[in-house]
């Protein structure tokens, strides 16, 4: 215990000589550290609500004659020929008609002078989970449009590509901010522990003299590092959650069409950042440790 | 020291040892020296004659180009890096240039050998006071040491050299930058240690401190032994 009481009085010693680069090296890491989970939040949460569109998510082949009660039977095996569904519903056109005038509300009586005639009839195909895929959803889209009757086969075709490409976006962005949260984090913390061994090169060189072990020497040094990488990490992430509740607070409930419920990461993915930003750090600690100093 | 030295065996030993700074400066030829555990030894001679050169290899702080020197029973020409560290714990070293931390205080400087062995702070704060009231510092503790007069950065490495009771303490010049009350202080302190078992050899040519001495006494002459 008294030996571990050392080391921590050296750490504190050291950091107190170079307290103006122990700053600027506890910014760049609690930066990085809040870069990279401000994209992986903004993933995450991207995540959630695709999956929460895509419950909702249907395609809609209009048709030029309504389906009879006894052909529907026959339509649904063949839609479910390309692969299981959720639900088929059958929509006539007064049903469409009538969900019209609901929409409309107030302004329905616009359609006063108007029949159901104008509205086409529709298949609506509730596709499982496993087919809300690009590609998958493409592919439905096109064996649909074979239907007897078919016209036209509609699921937002723009909006799930363009949701699409954006989660692949942010998707890089994620694995691009990792890499700089890797690189910076290193870089400046062995940086910082090189200047240091710099600037006590005659300690360290009287300290050999008096016989000072590896570990003596080593130890402080490491746990500069380890310092840096927790209270970096934990001051990152909680700007980061300082962020998230001025958003939460600000911007979504009644008022923001109740698109997102915005969720913080679990303790574990927290956790699991921070201890990630340790060992990035300790890693540069050892480098510098390794590379500078002749103990 | 980890290796116990038999009790009819030299703690010092060099045996035919030959120095040679490039380009062909010979700093020591041929010399071979025994000391006893316990002993002190006064290593003398005009400056330039390899005093400093002897002391810098018996704490390995460089390597002979012939010859063996042993320390302790223990060969140093085939010792490993952490045993180097190992041995040099135990050896007290006052250097010619002192080699103390100019920022740090006085007693940071002397507690430095104790911190190593993360001796407690009780112990490191007892001997110090201890040490620096023998050489009449205390008063100047807590004061930096790059602060001080030369005489007073030699007494505090002096102190620094005596701090872990070692085993061996090799002394250079050691009263070089002092007037004669203080240099009897620095040999009472040396004799206490002698009188411990502590085995001492001094580098110096200043003869006040050999003359009419009971120990031995070795010159050095360009490299080689006078006896």
């Amino acid at each position: 215990m008294s030996q571990f009481k050392y080391h921590l009085k050296q750490t504190w010693r050291n950091i107190g000589q170079s307290w103006g680069t122990q700053v600027m090296t506890l910014f760049t890491v609690s930066l990085s550290v809040l870069i990279f989970s401000f994209f992986l939040l903004v993933y995450v949460n991207i995540q959630v609500a695709g999956d929460r569109f895509s419950d909702e998510l249907r395609l809609t082949v209009y048709l030029d004659h309504e389906i009879v009660p006894e052909m529907q039977p026959q339509i649904r095996k063949k839609i479910m020929e390309f692969s299981e569904v959720e639900n088929i519903v059958f929509v006539s056109r007064k049903d469409a008609f009538d969900r019209f005038k609901k929409l409309l509300g107030r302004d329905s009586d616009v359609l006063e002078d108007l029949g159901a005639e104008i509205m086409p009839p529709s298949v609506e195909v509730y596709p499982l989970r496993d087919l809300k895929h690009l590609t998958q959803l493409k592919e439905f889209s096109d064996y649909l449009a074979t239907l007897p009757g078919a016209q036209k086969v509609q699921y937002g075709q723009g909006w799930v590509e363009r949701f699409g490409h954006f989660t692949a976006l942010i998707r890089l962005i994620v694995i691009l901010s990792g890499i700089l949260l890797i690189m910076a984090t290193g870089f400046m913390v062995s940086y910082t522990i090189r200047l240091t061994v710099v600037a006590k090169e005659a300690e360290l060189e009287i300290l050999r003299l008096l016989g000072a072990s590896s570990p003596y020497v080593q130890t402080p040094l490491l746990i500069e590092g380890l310092l840096q990488g927790i209270l970096g990490s934990c001051l990152g992430i909680g700007l980061l959650y300082a962020i998230y509740t001025w958003v939460q607070g600000s911007m979504t409930g009644p008022g923001f069409m109740h698109l997102f419920e915005l969720s913080f990461f679990s303790p574990l993915t927290a956790a699991a950042i921070i201890l990630i930003s340790i060992a990035m750090c300790t890693g540069g600690s050892l480098i510098a440790i390794r590379k500078y100093m002749r103990i | 020291m980890s290796e116990t030295v038999a009790e009819n065996r030299p703690f010092v030993d060099v045996v035919k040892v030959t120095k040679v700074y490039s380009p062909d400066i010979v700093a020591l030829q041929d010399v071979s020296l025994s000391v006893d555990r316990g002993e002190m030894l006064f290593l003398t001679g005009m400056s330039g004659a390899g005093k400093s050169t002897l002391i810098k290899l018996l704490c390995c702080m460089d390597r002979p180009n012939k010859g063996l020197i042993e320390v302790a029973g223990r060969d140093t020409g085939k010792l490993k890096k952490a045993e180097i560290q190992e041995l040099r714990q135990q050896i007290g070293i006052a250097y010619q240039d002192f080699k103390i931390l100019p920022r740090h205080t006085v007693f940071q400087n002397v507690a430095m050998p104790m911190e190593i062995l993360y001796k407690p702070g009780r112990e490191i704060r007892d001997r110090v006071n201890e040490l620096l009231d023998a050489l009449q510092m205390s008063h100047k503790k807590d004061l930096p040491a790059g602060k001080l007069s030369r005489g007073e950065q030699q007494r505090v490495a002096i102190a620094r050299a005596a701090a872990n009771h070692p085993s061996l303490v090799l002394a250079d010049e050691p009263t070089g930058n002092l007037d004669r009350e203080v240099s009897t202080m620095v040999m009472d302190l040396f004799n206490t240690l002698n009188g411990e078992g502590c085995t001492i050899i001094i580098a110096t040519h200043d003869s006040s401190i050999y003359e009419g001495t009971s120990h031995r006494i070795v010159k050095l002459e360009h490299g080689l032994f006078n006896c």
